[in-house]
């Protein structure tokens, strides 16, 4: 079922009573290649994937992931970025912080890349936060079929962004690599970057570790239309 | 509560699957041990790594400066030996808005050794006409360097007050740091070096005007071990320039080098012994050459021994600050003229001049330990044993006059008035003043006061007696006289011819021949006294008057003997030469009298008389002239020295030299300092560093 478009999705929730899903109906999914296999089925005979029931107890490993990508962000916001050299560190020495940078920009007029690297360095990663403990918390917990497909589509959300969450390392990456004019000018990283990979990558882990499965878990057994 | 047991009948059904499960959840608890490490370990090496900077970001000092030109916050940097070791973090107002506080973070390691002795400075681009230094904070910005010794004491401190320039030389160099003033500038450049026997030993900083504006006063750190050449007694003088003399031996010109003339600079030698070592921050006052610097006696004033002197003749051309000299060397100075009134010995009052001289002891040859009691007590046994001061010339022309130290052991006795105020009273004697102007005055005055119109006069009136007598009657009648006479005279010899005849037949030989040799003496004498003309020529007139009125007849019994003698006389040869002798000496003398006569001699005399009143006249003018002409040389004297004078040290001349040299110097420095900035740094010329 995971598989299936959500606009579908959401006609034939409307349309039909309550929603069958593969755990009523005995079976367990694959989370490697969505085919459904009897609940005894230890292993996908299609992918090789072993075949494990949803358990909120892994949501465990959410949290971790959770914590350690938000323990590794306030590093990654207090620490500098960018360590700039102009001129052998004549001209400017500079290192800046995340929304340092973003101050800056604003600064000299630069609106739009403020406004991405605002984004994508500050709104994306706490919004995916939020996501994350928010569906880490009401799965499994009782919802309505709405809610559920809701959660869902959250779920992909972060899921697709979080791997875009890295353009900061990866402009922090591309200017160290390029802007190395030896004496004129050189970009460095600072620790913010390592710690910034580090949050987002534990927070992509996060994401994985969340079961979609358990958004469905929670769901009436009888269509209540509210 | 999703694992509520199935309500479907398939689950039960499925038993075996229960273990499964129990893996399942079993793994998801291992796993939730295991991935909980994570967050664990995320938050150790974040509290680390937190902690670790909290921990190195070193201790905050403040600075206040009286203006933070260029300081950023977050940019500025702390240096210590060109090392940076921390950086602004903030800047703001002191509480009285007096001054800029400037916050800086400095190195952990670092801050115990920042006590209260650190020293801080702003290091910016100066770029002066003694040259470009700091080039590199040019574009770097101005950046704060602090300076501390390696002492760590327990005296710390967190606000500091910066100083408003760098410090004169690197600190912690063991020396002295001693202020040299002068009237103006001259010679005190920043940076000019100070030499000891022309070696660099130091150089002057902090050019400034002196604290009550009548100097300026420049910093001169004497590195150790040379400030053990300075002692209270040293002395300064400026080696900047070149100096053209003009003395007795012709003009000199005195370069040093021409480092120094470029550079200017200062010079100090160490005249006298008895100095104390000198502590920081004595003064030394700059004097403008050697010369005067040596001269200079004033280092020391606590051993100045003053001494009046009393002149009651001119003392034009004496001038406080002149020299006093004892036995050529300079021994002190006039420090004061004044006229004062006197009681005489009879109470009649007359004015003197009363010159104060300054001397200092040791140059007069006291050594030891030195008090003004035992130099007066020292001067005063000099005085004993001869020694006067009188006033004597000086310079070129002798204008100017000086007070000489003399010892005149035969001078009557006399003692110091100790007693006298203010001072004692060193006794004088006249000086000795070889006064050009007066010299020529007295030498023209005296060729003016001769006598030349009398002795014109007498030589006039001898010459017009000798006309008058070559001219009268009585002279031109003098050889028809002598003709009658010796025609009586040849009658006389007839006879006397005669009377000899009969003497020989008398045999009376032998006694004339005696008489004969008797009678060749007196020829000899008439022959002698012929020269005498004139005379002669009277005393034979007279003489002849007087024969002419002889009473032969009352003398003849006499002259009878006479004559016999004469007869005798007479015939020998010698006696017959005597008549044509006369009558030739005669014959002379007329032709004498009567070439004088025609020839006009006298009137020639005359004439040379005349031009000689003349010439005599035109002396006369002169010599009244000669005052008028005295004061001219005077004059040109005057401007002569004063010529010398502007040649001399601070002329205008030599200021403009100086000038000129000072502005190649400024330049040289500028080139020099921009030379060795790049030469040390080449990026610095572009980048500054």
């Amino acid at each position: 079922m995971t598989g299936c478009r959500f606009g579908d999705r959401a006609l034939a929730d409307t349309r039909d009573g309550p929603i069958l899903t593969a755990h009523r109906a005995g079976l367990i999914g694959c989370r490697g290649c969505g085919r459904v296999w009897p609940d005894a089925e230890e292993t996908c005979a299609r992918c090789g994937a072993a075949l494990v029931p949803p358990d909120r107890r892994s949501l465990a490993a959410v949290w971790a992931w959770l914590l350690a990508g938000f323990i590794f962000y306030v590093p990654a916001n207090l620490f500098p970025m960018l360590k700039t050299k102009t001129l052998g560190g004549l001209g400017g020495s500079s290192e800046s912080t995340i929304f340092g940078g973003v101050i800056e920009l604003l600064h000299y007029g630069n609106w739009f890349v403020a406004g991405v690297v605002f984004t994508a360095s500050i709104i994306v990663p706490i919004g995916k936060f939020i996501a994350i403990a928010w569906l880490a918390t009401v799965a499994g917990k009782p919802a309505t079929v709405h809610d559920a497909h809701r959660r869902l589509l959250l779920y992909e959300v972060v899921e697709f962004i979080g791997r875009w969450s890295m353009i900061d390392v990866f402009v922090v990456a591309i200017l160290s690599a390029l802007v190395q004019l030896g004496f004129v000018a050189s970009i460095h990283p600072g620790p913010a970057a390592v710690a910034f990979a580090l949050s987002v990558a534990f927070t992509m882990l996060s994401a994985q570790s969340f079961d979609p499965r358990l958004i469905w878990r929670g769901l009436p057994l009888r269509n209540r239309k509210d | 509560m999703t694992d509520t047991p199935p309500p479907a009948g398939p689950e039960t059904s499925l038993k075996p699957a229960e273990p499964l499960r129990r893996t399942s959840s079993a793994r998801a608890r291992a796993g939730f041990s295991l991935v909980w490490l994570v967050p664990i370990l995320a938050l150790a090496v974040t509290l680390a790594v937190g902690w670790n900077v909290v921990a190195s970001r070193g201790t905050v000092i403040s600075v206040d400066f009286t203006d933070a030109t260029g300081i950023t916050p977050g940019e500025t940097l702390l240096k210590f030996r060109e090392i940076t070791v921390g950086k602004v973090e903030s800047v703001r107002f002191t509480e009285d808005l007096k001054q800029v506080r400037v916050n800086m973070r400095v190195d952990k390691d670092l801050a115990p050794f920042i006590d209260d002795e650190a020293k801080f400075w702003i290091v910016r681009p100066e770029v002066s006409t003694q040259g470009i230094s700091r080039l590199d904070t040019v574009l770097t910005g101005a950046f704060i360097e602090g300076y501390w010794d390696d002492q760590q004491t327990s005296r710390e401190q967190d606000i500091f007050q910066g100083l408003e320039k760098p410090p004169l030389t690197s600190l912690g160099q063991k020396g002295t740091l001693i202020v040299i003033e002068a009237d103006r500038s001259h010679g005190m450049t920043e940076g000019a070096p100070v030499l000891y026997r022309g070696i660099q030993v130091g150089q002057m900083q902090n050019l400034r005007l002196s604290e009550n504006g009548e100097g300026v006063a420049a910093d001169v750190f004497i590195a150790a071990p040379h400030d053990a050449r300075l002692t209270t007694n040293t002395v300064f003088w400026d080696t900047s320039g070149f100096s053209i003399s003009f003395g007795a031996q012709g003009i000199a010109l005195n370069v040093n080098s021409l480092a120094s003339v470029l550079q200017g600079g200062a010079e100090f030698a160490t005249v006298t012994s008895g100095g104390e070592p000198v502590k920081n921050g004595h003064v030394f006052s700059l004097q403008p050459d050697e010369d005067t610097a040596r001269a200079n006696l004033f280092a020391d004033n606590r051993n100045i021994l003053r001494l009046n002197m009393h002149v009651d003749e001119t003392v034009k051309g004496l001038e406080t600050g002149a020299n006093v000299q004892h036995m050529g060397v300079t021994v002190g100075r006039v420090s004061n003229i004044a006229a004062r009134m006197v009681q005489g010995a009879d109470g009649s009052q007359h004015i003197l001049q009363e010159i104060t001289l300054t001397l200092t002891p040791e140059r007069i040859g006291l050594d030891g330990e030195i008090t003004p009691e035992r130099a007066l007590e020292f001067a005063a046994e000099q005085v004993r044993q001869g020694l006067r001061a009188r006033i004597a010339s000086a310079g070129f022309f002798g204008t100017s006059l000086e007070v000489e130290l003399v010892s005149l052991p035969d001078a009557p006795a006399a003692e110091i008035d100790l007693a006298a105020q203010p001072y004692p009273v060193i006794p004088s004697v006249p000086g000795e003043v070889s006064d050009f102007s007066e010299t020529a005055q007295g030498f023209l005055s005296r060729v003016g006061q001769l006598p030349l119109e009398e002795a014109l006069k007498s030589v006039t009136d001898m010459l017009n007696s000798v006309t008058a007598i070559a001219s009268s009657e009585d002279t031109r009648a003098i050889p028809g006289a002598l003709r009658s006479t010796l025609e009586d005279a040849k009658a006389t010899s007839g006879e006397m011819r005669q009377i000899a005849a009969e003497l020989r037949e008398s045999g009376a030989a032998g006694q004339i021949r005696k008489m004969v040799d008797e009678a060749a003496a007196a020829a000899e004498a008439v022959k002698l006294a012929a020269a005498d003309v004139p005379s002669m020529v009277e005393q034979i007139d007279k003489a002849a008057g007087k024969v002419g009125e002889v009473d032969f007849a009352a003398i003849s019994t006499e002259a009878e003997g006479i004559l016999k003698d004469l007869r005798a006389m007479i015939g020998s040869e010698d006696a017959e030469e005597l008549p044509r002798n006369l009558s030739d000496t005669l014959q002379a003398a007329s032709a004498l009298l009567n070439e004088l006569r025609e020839g006009g001699a006298a009137g020639s005399l005359n004439a040379a008389l005349a031009s000689a009143k003349t010439a005599a006249d035109d002396v006369s003018t002169s010599a009244q002239r000669l005052p008028q002409l005295s004061a001219r040389l005077e004059a040109l004297a005057a401007r002569a020295e004063s010529v010398i004078a502007a040649y001399g040290d601070r002329s205008a001349f030599n200021n403009e030299s100086i000038n000129l040299m000072r502005e190649m110097r400024r330049a040289a420095n500028a080139f020099g300092s921009l030379a060795r900035t790049i030469e040390r740094n080449p990026q610095a010329f572009i980048l500054g560093r």
